[in-house]
């Protein structure tokens, strides 16, 4: 890579790994990623994770919330048939995120369209950056 | 700005969509996992026997948002799937669900076969 700036840990590396696996066409170079792929983010107020399952509803899939983690479990059912060809991913999926701040648990919003599940958890009101005024006396 | 937007077209990544084929009593189902392809970016093609399916796939690009880890992102797909002369082209189902396009594919009626009456002259 071009980008080489330690020896000892490089977060480039990997970032450069997932760019190329990106580029690379074809299921083969996305497969060694656990099922299913995931985007986290942030920004000021919320936290968001996403994820690529198509094919499955929301009833599909279960979120659960604990202290840390957000678990996220579900099942992709095989189609009945005569296969000549199976690709698709096909069984128990099951994820957990570590979440290291905390969110307002009540207030926890998950959607589901096009296969692509968004779950965005608002950030506890305490770990909200907030500009604290200081008085020049 | 249509300059930039080029560019970014064509940096797209191509994937090839998982896809299943299999067969039942009535007719062959193609099922392709094209999560985060809308309905209106989808394009089936079918020419002489190669059915071709693209689609691009359109996340919104929220820019506040800070990403520490990212597993997919925009990009298109397209997969080519040969038929063979026992599918009636003409019934072709298509229907996306879920981010799954599921592919009707019938076979050609068989002519059913005509018992002659034989009348006694």
């Amino acid at each position: 890579m071009v980008l080489d700036f330690n020896t000892l840990y490089s977060p480039f590396d990997r970032f450069d790994k997932l760019f190329e696996e990106f580029l690379s066409p074809g299921v083969a170079g996305r497969k060694s990623m656990a099922y299913p792929p995931l985007n986290l983010s942030q920004d000021d107020d919320t936290i968001y994770v996403r994820a690529e399952i198509p094919g499955v509803d929301m009833s599909g899939i279960e979120l659960t919330l604990t202290d840390k983690t957000l678990v996220l479990k579900g099942e992709r059912k095989a189609e009945e048939g005569k296969y000549y060809r199976q690709e698709r991913p096909a069984g128990v999926f099951h994820r957990v995120i570590n979440l290291n701040i905390p969110v307002q648990r009540d207030k926890v919003n998950a959607t589901m369209k096009d296969g692509l599940l968004t779950v965005a958890l608002p950030k506890a009101e305490e770990v909200k950056p907030r500009t604290i005024s200081i008085d020049v006396k | 700005m249509s300059d930039v937007m080029k560019k970014e077209d064509k940096s797209l990544p191509t994937f090839r969509p998982a896809t299943d084929i299999l067969e039942r009593e009535d007719g062959f189902y193609i099922y392709m996992d094209l999560p985060g392809v809308h309905k209106d970016a989808l394009v089936i093609d079918l020419q002489e026997n190669d059915l071709t399916v693209s689609g691009k796939t359109s996340y919104p690009a929220p820019e506040n948002e800070r990403y520490s880890e990212m597993q997919f992102g925009n990009g298109e797909y397209r997969r080519s799937v040969s038929l063979s002369d026992i599918v009636d082209r003409e019934r072709i189902r298509a229907n996306l669900n879920d981010g799954v396009l599921e592919l009707y594919l019938p076979r050609v009626e068989k002519t059913q076969p005509k018992r002659i009456e034989i009348t006694s002259g």
